[in-house]
């Protein structure tokens, strides 16, 4: 039997969970018990995490059995699939969107005044993904429709939140 | 007679003050954000949240409610004209809509979605009314042990239909969810679990942070994965005919307002379900069976019907139990929180007008919903002329400077890009993330009822399984496991089969 993609898929994330659930059981027995405190033991600050831990482990382990009986272990990683994955459309076109936004969220915001931050932020990601999509830099009038709805975003923004909302903005 | 006089004077309050203004730019501002594929009903509430916690509890409610029912019914939009849903609510409603709209009828399905919606919409209204107080002095008798079993049930019976074709990966959402909810200072010893000494980690992780990512960044990162859309150009046909056509459907216009606001009601399930069991409940009932997925009327009715009816639904467990019954409701729990209101089975002695006055706020916002969708149907179709590329950067904005906002903290931004990655990728591996939403709001129930219950027993379990809410409880989510494993249902089948074989001639 083939498995399917998202098999292939579940076998890794099952892998995860179940390290993870492991993870959280650890954590949970190393949390503090307050022996020196006296309290009832059947309120230890562990004792959900713990459950959770464990039950996290088993929906893991139930994931990964399921999915090594209908073939997904069989990841088919070859220079071909992977090589494919990287190239597609789509995958490129959330890497440059997970750049630009991670880009505006760690590195322009609250660094710089926000309104110049959002409007940088804002013509960086029209431009860039019009840019993508068409193949080549968009036509002038769509630059220019990408510079009014940053200044219009920028400005309206921090109006709305500062001036009408009373939220202070960093930057 | 004490809550029809609530209601009544609520809806004379907010009618002869500035609050009818509100209701008409907030519910005008929902069904905008309902219909833009990337924004759903989680994200507009989340996001007003943070703009409205500023304003007196009454006014901020009323505007989250408005947005609310605005943006269920404005997905409706979206998923009529683009064959995407605005919101998921909307899935089923596109079925028979889109097929409606290239057949130039667009017009008369954006008629009948409204007329659904305002149906539904007014149903589950009435059982907000009736329900709300019945079950808050019900709910008076719960404890420890049944509040334990009634997070345990809402994130089981969550995971479960919102992950009809693989039930394991709605119990691991919610699972991770209620690990979440273990992140920072528990609420017994004041111990920081998970923290390893970061004061941020300690303070715990917040819902709206977590919403906005889960629901907001994801969404951006998911709609541009995807190809691009086209709205239904040509003929939008007539709006009035629709109307006519909808009170022809009144029989399933009523079961689906009935089934929707059941499945509200039900922790964590929501509009979606509300949407595709009212729609199920049609297909199995008609006479036009064949027509459905094709432009059914009767179809598109009862999906409609079924969400709207869903919102009233789910915000009666938020107000006797403190329980949401959607994802946005539980936003609207957290803001209820914010605003100093303290839902759950007190309600109705501590803030006994509050429950008639949300009564008044869903009434108001229904009719502001109707009247703006019948009156705006040519107006609104440009909101879906903007592309993605347009809109995303606007809305990732709008994330970043909501999640900002509620603290003016830099770690809530950081929360919500962890939660919008980790959000994208569970998605595509095909994990709800309403229980995952859901497991965040009830874990901190779920630890506190567990460890008091163990107090009070001294250790013993008995109670937790004895008492008889606990029993319904514990035997209902039990079912439910075992009526999803493959072996119970293969054992089962066999059994019938062999009833059948056996009573054959």
């Amino acid at each position: 039997m083939k498995a399917s993609r998202m098999d292939r898929l579940d076998f890794v994330s099952a892998i995860v969970l179940t390290a993870f659930g492991i993870a959280v059981l650890v954590e949970s027995l190393r949390l503090p018990r307050l022996d020196h405190l006296n309290v009832n033991p059947y309120t230890v600050p562990g004792i959900v995490p713990g459950m959770l831990g464990a039950i996290l482990t088993l929906c893991g382990l139930a994931m990964l059995i399921r999915s090594i009986l209908r073939g997904g272990w069989r990841l088919d990683l070859t220079a071909d699939t992977v090589g494919g994955f990287v190239r597609s459309a789509s995958v490129r076109r959330v890497a440059l969107v997970l750049a630009l936004t991670l880009g505006y969220a760690l590195g322009l915001f609250g660094w710089l005044p926000f309104w110049l931050a959002t409007m940088v932020f804002v013509f960086a990601f029209v431009v860039a993904t019009e840019a993508m999509a068409l193949g080549k830099l968009p036509p002038l009038p769509n630059i220019a429709i990408a510079a009014a709805i940053a200044a219009v975003t920028g400005a309206g923004v921090e109006f709305v939140f500062e001036r009408l909302f009373y939220v202070r903005l960093p930057g | 007679m004490a809550g029809l006089e609530s209601f009544l004077s609520a809806i004379g309050g907010f009618v002869t003050s500035f609050a009818i203004i509100d209701v008409f730019w907030a519910t005008l501002l929902g069904i905008v954000v309902g219909m833009l594929p990337g924004l759903t009903a989680t994200l507009g509430v989340a996001l007003m949240t943070t703009l409205t916690f500023q304003m007196e509890a009454d006014r901020a409610i009323l505007i989250l409610i408005c947005m609310y029912v605005g943006a269920i019914y404005g997905g409706s939009r979206s998923a009529i004209l683009l064959n995407i849903p605005g919101t998921p609510a909307n899935a089923a409603t596109s079925l028979d809509g889109y097929p409606l709209a290239r057949s130039g009828q667009a017009g008369r399905a954006m008629a009948i979605a409204t007329t659904g919606s305002f149906v539904g919409g007014l149903i589950g209204m009435l059982a907000l009314a009736v329900v709300a107080p019945a079950l808050a002095e019900f709910a008076l008798s719960f404890g420890a042990f049944e509040f334990f079993w009634l997070a345990v049930f809402g994130v089981l019976i969550a995971g479960q239909l919102t992950a009809l074709d693989d039930p394991l990966k709605g119990w691991i959402a919610g699972f991770l969810g209620l690990f979440v909810a273990m992140i920072g200072q528990e609420g017994i010893h004041a111990v920081p679990r998970f923290a390893y000494g970061s004061t941020d980690l300690a303070g715990g992780i917040g819902l709206l942070p977590a919403m906005v990512g889960a629901f907001g960044f994801a969404e951006i990162l998911t709609v541009m994965r995807q190809q691009s859309y086209e709205v239904v150009r040509g003929k939008v046909g007539s709006i009035w005919t629709g109307i006519r056509q909808a009170v022809r459907y009144r029989i399933t216009a009523i079961r689906s307002g009935l089934i929707g606001t059941f499945m509200g009601l039900v922790p964590g399930v929501g509009e979606d379900m509300g949407a595709w069991a009212s729609y199920a409940a049609a297909r199995q009932t008609s006479r036009e069976k064949g027509q459905f997925g094709k432009g059914s009327v009767e179809g598109l009715m009862a999906a409609e019907t079924g969400n709207n009816a869903a919102v009233p639904g789910a915000l009666i467990p938020v107000l006797t139990l403190a329980v949401p019954g959607s994802a946005p409701a539980a936003v609207l729990l957290a803001a209820m929180v914010i605003h100093g209101i303290r839902p759950g089975p007190l309600i109705m002695i501590e803030f006994p007008d509050f429950v008639f006055s949300v009564v008044a706020m869903v009434f108001l916002a229904t009719c502001a919903m109707f009247v703006l969708g019948l009156l705006l149907t040519r107006p609104l179709l440009l909101v879906l002329r903007v592309t993605r590329e347009r809109l995303m950067p606007v809305i990732f904005v709008l994330c970043t400077v909501g999640a900002f906002a509620i603290a003016s903290r830099t770690f809530d931004v950081w929360i919500m890009l962890v939660f919008g990655v980790l959000g994208f990728i569970l998605r595509e591996l095909k994990y709800p993330m309403a229980p995952l939403i859901l497991g965040i709001v009830l874990g901190d129930i779920l630890d506190k009822s567990l460890r008091r219950g163990l107090v009070l027993t001294d250790g013993d379990l008995t109670p937790f399984f004895t008492r008889p809410i606990s029993i319904v409880l514990f035997g209902s989510a039990l079912l439910f496991i075992l009526l999803s494993m493959p072996g119970t249902r293969r054992l089962m089948a066999r059994m019938l089969g062999r009833r059948r074989d056996g009573g054959g001639p």
